[in-house]
């Protein structure tokens, strides 16, 4: 299996605290696992050490064998915009934007223009079951519709890596699954690769692989 | 555990909490500190009219008085010398003396105050000190000076050595003191163009913690608190902030009033004294300012507390009503049909001030629509996520929006119409006098006009000066049924006097617009019997000579005996440096009449533009700070607010610098907009306020950019603060909330 994105000895330290203690990692390309772990196991760390969010105090980073965890922050921060896309526990959307104009954001931010942006976030939401629903604001749509409205954000600019922390943390278990399916489903179209935190074990279950972690370590790798 | 140690809990607790408790306890210090200040104005006027009551007294009397009295203005370098001339009539250990005289000068001296004396002493003698024709015997109090560095002088005499205007009055200082109308005016003005930008920086500072705050009471609410409870919590909360801010804002009060004695108004600067402050007014405003806040923070409570779910899972903001837009017409209709009905009549003045209030109260109506339909716009055109983040965010909360803008858009408003005024009333300003524009001149009568003449001569030799003093006696002539003004002076000094061009006979003449037969008028001292003056009429014998002048000049050999002088003038051409020679030899002959000249008249019309200039600048600045400080809070707030979906969006790689220039554009486009339209509005008031007064064209100077440049400076103050709210989000843990 040929990694994609890899991590060696990452290390993460908060004052005396070790957040993570030596992890080692590889992602293939397309591939999806679940990283589960209980609260303060370090499962949230290693998702933004890995995206380039939080630099790590020791390890190497590497995406398609590039070395990432030198670059600068700006250049992380077009590594995040342009290679990786994010989908957080609550959606995190502007609450005064459409559904379409939400997705269409990261797009117009990166400098792609109004017709083309808005095109991809309609059809993104399209596929995702939200057709007829653009117009709306976040306050306007149900909490699993406002997440799949964050996972086409985070897919719209066709990223190589989809970190989701916590997608379904605030779902009910059975919109949990539906998202979840969404996500996955969706990032088979692009060939995207999926890292999802998860304290919920049925949740990773959905996965073909499953990391758990705990203390800052990787406890046991499992068979998917 | 009552509202108060709730209130204090959250605050110990809560970091988002202190900072909008010290914020808005700064906002009441600065709106209390404000408001100590200009209600301090009146009373300062006041205090400066009662200690120069003695150089402007109201009151007269016909006989009986203890002093005669005369007063008359000069000025040197630019600077007015005000000049009181007094005799005692009766024992002058009987006297009444204002505070700051202790006594009253002997004839043939004076008291100075202390920047006059030390004036004259660094000036040569010819240029000020011998127009004074009295001997230094003592300085003047602080109690008697209008304001520190007022040039002013009282002179001793016997009754039969003052000058010929001298009246009796029945004290020195007779009459009641009347504070600054205009001041005062301007200071009620202020109030309100200070204290609303003043509360919306409160506002903004309690908007940080808003969000969090309806959610904790509704969250109260729904746990069964009653809306009583959730009250009292909300104004002990408040109410902390306030009462903090009100007392730092008495503390402070001592700092502004002592920038405020450096602020020239009248001529001059202040006594630090003056802005003393009755303490139940003190006390009434530091109630009052809290009382207000607290008011407005229960008022806000509303929502929560009538429906706790709606504030606990938020709300969608309904369209305004299109008839708001009818508030500006109809509030402009009404001023101008109020103007109208002023210029017609004085008693009209009060419905005109009602209309002003009126439509200086519209825009916080219309403001909001305009807001909201702003906002829809952009929704529409938007190219860039700067433009669609700003038109959603107009859109869905036009009145907040508009809020941060109010303070600013009110000031801009007042300064529009100030400056627009200004300029106008600074084109009405001028000259207009009888003699060309080089001459100073002063009035006297027939009798001691030869001796002045004689001694103005001797002096204006003395200093060196080839000019020489003549005298124009004015009298009234009749030709046919019309009568007209005549002034009798040689053609010679004409010439060099009055703005006439003329070819001079050889021999003495009398010119005139037409050559017909001219009669000269007098009048009886005696009544006729329906109450009149009877016409004594005496012919010139002499034919005029046609002239192309509006008025007749007559020759003085040529003016038939008894001929009745309705006044005579002692007029002294002069020019650069020698003008003041020239009026020191004029004032020191006359013994301190009233000399006139170009320069002094601008200068007091000058002087109160100034005056009205300075204030406006103050006003304006202060304001747009003010409304800049209130912005750039409301920004950092609405940042806050958002910190998450912004914390995720930088996550995901959006660079700060992006995301900033956006939400720059969000704030910087209620604020631009808001101010380009009060600018206009307060041009249209400016210029039906002048048409009050004038008939003249109106006068547009480039000063009515300010307004433009006002907005631009609170856009980039709010948007300043873009930046760094970003940059504290991306440094905050993703999830923390």
């Amino acid at each position: 299996m040929t990694s994609l994105l890899s991590g060696r000895g990452l290390v993460k330290r908060y004052g005396a605290a070790y957040a993570l203690a030596g992890v080692d990692i590889d992602i293939a390309a397309g591939e999806v696992i679940a990283i589960v772990g209980p609260s303060g196991s370090g499962k949230t760390s290693l998702l933004h050490v890995l995206a380039g969010i939080l630099r790590s105090d020791e390890g190497v980073i590497t995406l398609g064998g590039q070395r990432v965890d030198q670059l600068s922050e700006t250049k992380r921060s077009e590594l995040r915009r342009t290679e990786f896309g994010f989908v957080f526990q609550s959606g995190m959307l502007v609450a005064e934007l459409t559904a379409e104009e939400n997705v269409a954001l990261p797009l117009l931010l990166g400098g792609r223009d109004r017709a083309m942006a808005i095109d991809t976030a309609r059809t993104w939401l399209g596929r995702l079951g939200l057709a007829g629903k653009e117009a709306r604001r976040p306050g306007e749509l149900s909490g699993g519709e406002a997440q799949r409205v964050a996972i086409a954000r985070a897919i719209a600019h066709r990223p190589k890596v989809i970190f989701a922390d916590e997608p379904t943390g605030a779902l009910d278990t059975k919109t949990g699954h539906a998202t979840i399916g969404a996500l996955v489903e969706a990032a088979k179209e692009t060939g995207a690769a999926v890292i999802v935190v998860t304290h919920d074990r049925e949740i990773a279950a959905m996965m073909p692989r499953t990391v758990a972690i705990r203390d800052g370590k990787i406890e046991q790798p499992v068979a998917a | 555990m009552n509202p108060l140690q709730l209130a204090l809990r959250v605050l110990r607790v809560d970091r988002r909490t202190q900072v909008s408790t010290v914020l808005t306890a700064l906002g009441v210090a600065v709106a209390t500190g404000l408001v100590l200040l200009l209600t301090s104005l009146p009373y300062a006027t006041q205090a400066r009219a009662e200690r120069t009551l003695w150089q402007h007294p109201t009151g007269f009397t016909e006989s009986g008085g203890q002093v005669s009295f005369a007063s008359s203005d000069d000025q040197v370098d630019g600077q007015v010398i005000t000049r009181v001339d007094v005799a005692p009539l009766v024992d002058p250990a009987d006297l009444d003396l204002p505070p700051g005289i202790d006594r009253l000068p002997a004839p043939g001296e004076m008291l100075q105050s202390p920047e006059l004396a030390h004036l004259a002493s660094t000036m040569p003698a010819s240029e000020l000190s011998d127009r004074f024709g009295a001997k230094p015997a003592g300085l003047l109090g602080e109690d008697a000076l209008m304001f520190p560095e007022q040039l002013v002088l009282l002179v001793g005499h016997t009754p039969d050595t003052m000058p010929a205007n001298a009246y009796q009055l029945p004290e020195l200082a007779a009459g009641v003191a009347q504070p600054d109308g205009l001041l005062t005016l301007l200071a009620g003005v202020g109030v309100v163009v200070l204290l609303v930008p003043s509360l919306v920086l409160v506002a903004s500072a309690s908007r940080l913690t808003a969000a969090r705050r309806e959610r904790r009471l509704a969250a109260l609410r729904l746990a069964g608190a009653t809306p009583a409870q959730v009250t009292s919590m909300v104004a002990a909360e408040t109410g902390l902030a306030a009462v903090l801010g009100a007392v730092l804002g008495v503390a402070i009060s001592p700092v502004l009033h002592s920038l405020a004695t450096w602020v020239p108004w009248g001529g001059g600067t202040w006594f630090a004294q003056d802005f003393i402050l009755p303490w139940p007014i003190v006390v009434l405003v530091a109630v009052a300012v809290p009382v207000l806040v607290v008011g407005a923070a229960v008022a806000g409570l509303r929502r929560v507390v009538n429906t706790p779910l709606m504030a606990a899972g938020g709300h969608t903001s309904k369209p305004l009503n299109k008839g708001r837009l009818l508030i500006v017409p109809a509030a402009v209709l009404l001023f101008f049909l109020t103007l109208s009905m002023a210029k017609d009549s004085s008693a009209a003045l009060l419905p005109l001030l009602a209309s002003l209030g009126f439509l200086m109260w519209s825009p916080t109506i219309v403001g909001p629509w305009v807001t909201s339909a702003l906002g829809g716009f952009f929704t529409k055109v938007w190219r860039k996520p700067s433009a669609l983040l700003a038109g959603r965010r107009l859109r869905d909360d036009p009145k907040a929006a508009y809020r941060a803008s109010a303070g600013v858009v009110l000031a801009v408003f007042a300064g529009s119409m100030a400056l627009t005024l200004m300029p106008s009333l600074e084109s009405e300003a001028g000259y207009y006098s009888a003699y060309r524009d080089s001459v100073l001149y002063l009035s006297t009568d027939a009798e001691r006009a030869p001796a002045i003449v004689d001694e103005v001569d001797d002096r204006l030799e003395r200093y060196g000066l080839a000019a020489r003093a003549a005298q124009v006696g004015e009298v009234q002539l009749k030709q046919g049924e019309e009568y007209l003004q005549g002034y009798v002076v040689s053609c010679a000094n004409a010439e060099v006097l009055l703005p006439v061009s003329l070819d001079c006979e050889t021999e003495p003449a009398v010119y005139a617009p037409s050559g017909a037969a001219l009669e000269t008028v007098s009048y009886s001292t005696e009544s006729t019997p329906d109450g009149g003056a009877s016409e004594k009429l005496a012919p010139l014998g002499v034919t005029p000579v046609a002239a192309s002048t509006d008025v007749v000049l007559i020759d003085p050999s040529l003016l038939p005996a008894g001929t009745e002088l309705s006044n005579v003038d002692i007029a002294v051409p002069a020019d650069g440096k020698s003008r003041e020679s020239a009026r020191t030899a004029l004032l020191a002959a006359s013994g301190g009449a009233q000399v006139i000249s170009k320069e002094m008249k601008l200068g007091e019309q000058n002087s109160e533009l100034a005056d009205l200039r300075r204030v406006t600048v103050i006003g304006l600045v202060t304001a747009s700070v003010l409304g800049g400080l209130s912005a750039a809070i409301a920004t950092a707030g609405s940042v806050m607010d958002r910190r998450r979906t912004f914390g995720a969006l930088m996550a995901a790689g959006t660079p700060v610098h992006t995301l900033a220039r956006a939400l720059r554009a969000e704030a910087a486009l209620p604020a631009l907009v808001a101010t380009v339209g009060a600018g206009a509005l307060g041009t249209v008031v400016g210029v039906g306020l002048f048409g009050l007064v004038s008939e003249s064209v109106p006068v547009f100077s480039p000063w009515l950019a300010a307004p433009i440049v006002l907005g631009a400076l609170v856009a980039v103050l709010a948007a300043s603060v873009c930046s760094p709210a970003l940059k504290r989000v991306r440094a905050e843990p993703l999830a923390d909330e």
